[in-house]
């Protein structure tokens, strides 16, 4: 049986050409902007910091700033696996572990997110995209950590500083 | 002859499982045969992914482990239902696990206790088919 009915027009989406970087986190399959990424490097040299937020646990010091790192899997709810790699964000003290980089890839564009989906998906990504009938999420860079959570962050970091001098002095 | 009822309505029923409910004909777009669902992470309680359907992407929410239970024999084709959320119109796949059936009844009022998302009722020869309030349906799921 097939019911045909006058479809109403739906969906928006962005046309215009950009370059994402497309990443893999507990089997699925992200991109990002490359424009906010600003470099992807091996995970290590990253030093324990225990936070309140339990997707940071960890900080990364590179040309001599400090980057909270963010656990992508527990960010996106999902379960731990192997992470491989670490993208580090352009623009922000935030850098993002990640199972594995896939590619670049140059997109057409972006689809608005369905309306039927209310959750966190409505912060985390800008849209879907599809790439070669997949359809793959477009992450927003800016919400692995709100400004609030990097503020609190730097309070700890900043108190972390302060009892390692202590100490030294005593 | 055929006697017509006055108030005799539309509706598609659908099966899940051994159940069957029904939706107002207006609300269904398309019945389809079930296209590879997709998924992503996301934490919108009962959609289970998306699939793409006239170079759309149209979300996918399975109610069946609502209405029948975790039981609920193995979906063979999408119902297509065109929504208005928030203003907006958009449309949501509905696994069913058979065929469909277009039917003209009258639109009985909702006797005994009955889930919220339950509108009305339609005597079907020796059957009783649950018409559905579909924006009502995934809501009490919110508020579960």
């Amino acid at each position: 049986m097939r019911i045909s009915q006058a479809l109403p027009r739906l969906g928006s989406s962005t046309r215009a050409k950009e370059t994402m970087i497309l990443f893999w986190v507990g089997g699925f399959s992200f991109a990002v902007a490359a424009t906010a990424v600003d470099e992807i490097r091996e995970v290590t040299g990253l030093q324990e910091f225990p936070s309140r937020l339990a997707k940071v646990t960890h900080t990364l010091e590179r040309q001599g700033r400090h980057y909270f790192v963010v656990d992508a899997a527990r960010h996106f709810r999902l379960m731990a696996a192997d992470s491989t790699r670490l993208m580090v964000l352009r623009n922000s003290p935030v850098a993002v572990i990640v199972d594995a980089i896939d590619r670049m890839q140059e997109i057409q564009s972006i689809h608005a997110l369905p309306e039927g989906f209310h959750g966190e998906e409505r912060i985390w990504y800008r849209g879907l995209t599809l790439l070669k009938g997949k359809v793959v999420p477009v992450v927003r860079p800016d919400t692995f950590l709100t400004k609030a959570e990097i503020t609190l962050l730097n309070a700890a970091l900043r108190a972390k500083a302060s009892m390692k001098a202590l100490g030294a002095m005593a | 002859m055929i006697e017509l009822a006055t108030n005799c309505e539309t509706f598609v029923l659908f099966p899940l499982g051994k159940k069957r409910f029904a939706l107002p004909a207006r609300q269904v777009s398309e019945l389809a045969r079930q296209d590879e669902r997709q998924t992503f992470p996301h934490t919108t309680p009962l959609l289970t992914g998306v699939v793409l359907r006239r170079n759309q992407i149209v979300p996918v929410a399975d109610i069946a482990p609502l209405l029948v239970g975790p039981e609920a024999p193995e979906r063979k084709f999408y119902l297509v239902i065109n929504r208005q959320t928030k203003g907006k119109s958009s449309r949501t796949a509905v696994p069913v696990t058979g065929d469909c059936e277009l039917a003209n009844a009258e639109r009985l009022p909702v006797t005994g206790k009955l889930p919220p998302y339950v509108c009305g009722l339609l005597s079907l020869h020796d059957e009783i088919v649950e018409v559905l309030d579909f924006e009502r349906l995934m809501a009490a799921e919110v508020r579960a």
